[in-house]
């Protein structure tokens, strides 16, 4: 595996769950399929349309999207909106990703984390080649 | 013909679950239709803009994996589709294959008519269990351990795979068997001469004419093959040549069979089956074979090209879906 190919795999990986958050978060105003991949990229996530569109009808099932066919224009659409209980959940994602990027950022600089932790000299610096690089 | 757009959607819906095809359907053609009219609005023409859409969707049968979910089963959608054909294939062409090179052996060694059917029913059975065993086995094996179609394609997906799902169509598929039908029956016809058997099997008297002219028709069977993959497309004319190389081949086959010239008569003198009168049996089965198959060709052959040539609608296999051919 070249280092490219590591790399974009993790970076996949990272980005996998932002898009369940983006998404339950934007949807909180009704959106349908191409106007939230739009939205998302516009704002910076880069989101493929066919990891979306799957997704949007996962998250459907799991009950924290509904969804409605509008009609009233000439080009049927679906249009999704968060749940109570995606917007709670859509929270609770939020807060971990705001303790990740503390705890990261602590990480890279360890002079100003708690636990004087270069000290030890234990750390694992596993570097990142062994992914298996699932689906 | 199919748009691009059909063609994708269909060969999504054939991976997605039926009850929940419609929904899918819908969601995914207007997706689509945005897309192209973004694309389309910001000045690409719209062909390209099409292309250009469903490449950014991607591989569609990643799409429909994503639709479908987790795997519940023994063989995968992924492998499935392969499975089914290449357990077809051998159960259709291989065993029958396997079965009758058994027979020829066991007539070969003066077998009554009683060990001859004992062999096709014990051969069908253990060798077919044996190819429907072992190819499930290894298709259940990939799958769990999560090999995908790409791994075995080594390349990306692109607009240009997906199928065409029109019924003029020959698959590459399709063609391989049409030229390599001919080629065989090519071997067969002159290795008997040769190997199998001490006296060869057919009478060698006809290598002043009929066998040579039974090869050129086979010959011209396969450039049919050729011609009509090339052309993409059936018609009154594809008829009438495969109607006339069927006769062409099976008409010299049958009269000399009718007119016992076509088994060699030293090696029928040398076949015991007992009470049973080898060169009745072995012309009646000759003769049937020969003309059962070629009224299945021709009428196979006809009714897909009036089929096409009428636009009547086609199902598209595993869609629920049909495609209504042009009127040309």
């Amino acid at each position: 595996m070249t280092m490219d190919a590591t790399l974009s795999g993790h970076l996949q990986e990272l980005r996998r769950g932002t898009v369940v958050v983006a998404s339950l978060t934007v949807l909180r105003e009704p959106g349908y399929g191409y106007s939230l991949l739009e939205t998302l990229s516009a704002a910076g996530f880069e989101v493929e349309a066919n990891t979306l569109y799957p997704l949007l009808r996962r998250l459907e099932s799991q009950g924290l999207l509904t969804s409605s066919w509008n009609t009233d224009e000439a080009r049927p659409r679906k249009f999704y909106r968060t749940t109570e209980q995606g917007d709670a959940i859509a929270a609770a994602l939020r807060g971990e990703w705001m303790r990740l990027d503390k705890a990261i950022g602590d990480l890279d600089t360890p002079d100003s984390g708690p636990g004087g932790d270069a000290a030890d000299g234990t750390r694992d610096h596993t570097p990142g080649g062994t992914s298996s690089g699932s689906e | 013909m199919t748009t691009l757009i059909d063609r994708y959607v269909f060969t999504v819906l054939r991976r997605v679950p039926e009850q929940q095809r419609t929904d899918i359907e819908r969601e995914l053609r207007t997706s689509i239709d945005d897309a192209v009219d973004a694309r389309v609005g910001g000045g690409e023409a719209r062909e390209a803009a099409v292309e250009a859409a469903l490449l950014e969707l991607g591989d569609p049968d990643r799409l429909a994996d994503g639709y479908a979910g987790r795997p519940q089963y023994l063989i995968g959608p992924i492998f499935y589709p392969l499975w089914k054909r290449l357990l077809t294939t051998l159960l259709s062409i291989v065993l029958p294959a396997v079965v009758t090179i058994a027979v020829v052996i066991r007539v070969l060694q003066d077998a009554t008519f009683g060990d001859v059917i004992g062999t096709v029913v014990g051969t069908t059975l253990t060798v077919g269990a044996h190819m429907v065993f072992w190819v499930t086995l290894t298709f259940a094996l990939l799958d769990r351990a999560g090999v995908e179609k790409a791994d075995l394609r080594r390349r990306a997906w692109t607009p240009d795979d997906l199928p065409r799902y029109e019924p003029g169509f020959l698959t590459p598929a399709q063609l391989w068997a049409t030229v390599l039908w001919p080629v065989l029956m090519i071997a067969a016809l002159v290795l008997q001469q040769f190997a199998f058997t001490e006296e060869p099997v057919l009478d060698p008297a006809n290598w002043s004419f009929w066998w040579p002219y039974l090869i050129v028709v086979l010959i011209l069977e396969g450039l049919y093959g050729v011609w009509v993959f090339r052309r993409g497309a059936w018609s009154h004319t594809v008829t009438a040549v495969n109607a006339l190389l069927a006769v062409l081949f099976t008409a010299p086959v049958v009269w000399l069979a009718a007119t016992e010239q076509f088994f060699n008569p030293e090696w029928i003198a040398g076949v015991d089956w007992g009470t049973q009168d080898p060169l009745r049996w072995l012309t009646g089965i000759t003769i049937t074979i020969a003309v059962a198959g070629a009224i299945y060709d021709i009428a196979e052959v006809a009714v897909r090209a009036e089929r096409a040539r009428r636009g009547l609608a086609t199902p598209v296999p595993g869609t629920g879906r049909e495609f209504t051919a042009p009127l040309s």
